[in-house]
């Protein structure tokens, strides 16, 4: 699964550790989910989703091989 | 993400502290003469005898220090942290009956066994875990 969470900070002019403190992780989670490391909850993606007022599917998006 | 049945992450420090205290404790009840009851046959069955009590306050207490380092809260507890967790213990799990069918397998020493079970999956989630952790950690500053 893909993500477009480092452009939307980018937009918003938010850092990691900020988005980390909105929906209540470590900025090590956020670094691992930009970083394709590690795939979110649906609740973690819904909650990166309403931090940055889009749907969650603007944010994430599936891949061929998922 | 609520994190229940784990310590405080103060007790992280606790449970090193009983480790380490294990060892002089080890130290000055073998300079007296003192034995751990699993290096000989079971031969005296009563408990809290000096040697069961000595076997209490060295390998008991190596272990239960172990236990609640492993099961420790971390700082900022999420869900990768918990999936870290999990997979630690997993491999903690699969590498302690690995040790353990090669033993009963190549070993013949029963008494071994047990303590050996006593620290071999906890010492080896605490190693995977904090590595991961580590990694993770490593991974973050090289980003800035």
């Amino acid at each position: 699964m893909k993500n477009n969470i480092r452009v939307e900070r980018a937009i918003k002019n938010i850092t990691q550790g900020d988005l980390a403190d909105q929906v209540a992780v470590s900025r090590q989670t956020i670094n691992s989910i930009e970083s394709n490391k590690y795939v979110p909850s649906t609740v973690l993606a819904l909650k990166i989703a309403r931090v940055f007022g889009k749907p969650v599917e603007d944010i994430f998006t599936l891949e061929d091989k998922d | 993400m609520k994190s229940r049945f784990l310590f405080p992450h103060w007790c992280r420090f606790l449970g090193w502290g009983l480790v380490i205290a294990h060892v002089p404790m080890s130290i000055i009840g073998r300079a007296n003469g003192m034995t751990n009851p699993l290096d000989q046959p079971l031969v005296n069955t009563t408990l809290f005898t000096g040697e069961h009590l000595f076997f209490i306050c060295t390998t008991l207490v190596m272990a239960l220090g172990l236990f609640i380092v492993a099961f420790s809260r971390e700082k900022v507890e999420d869900e990768q942290i918990w999936q870290v967790r999990l997979d630690s213990l997993r491999w903690a799990i699969f590498i302690n009956y690995l040790v353990l069918i090669a033993s009963l397998v190549f070993v013949n020493d029963i008494a071994h066994l047990l303590e050996l079970n006593l620290w071999v999956p906890l010492l080896f989630f605490i190693i995977r875990f904090r590595w991961v952790i580590f990694r993770l950690n490593s991974s973050l500053s090289r980003e800035g």
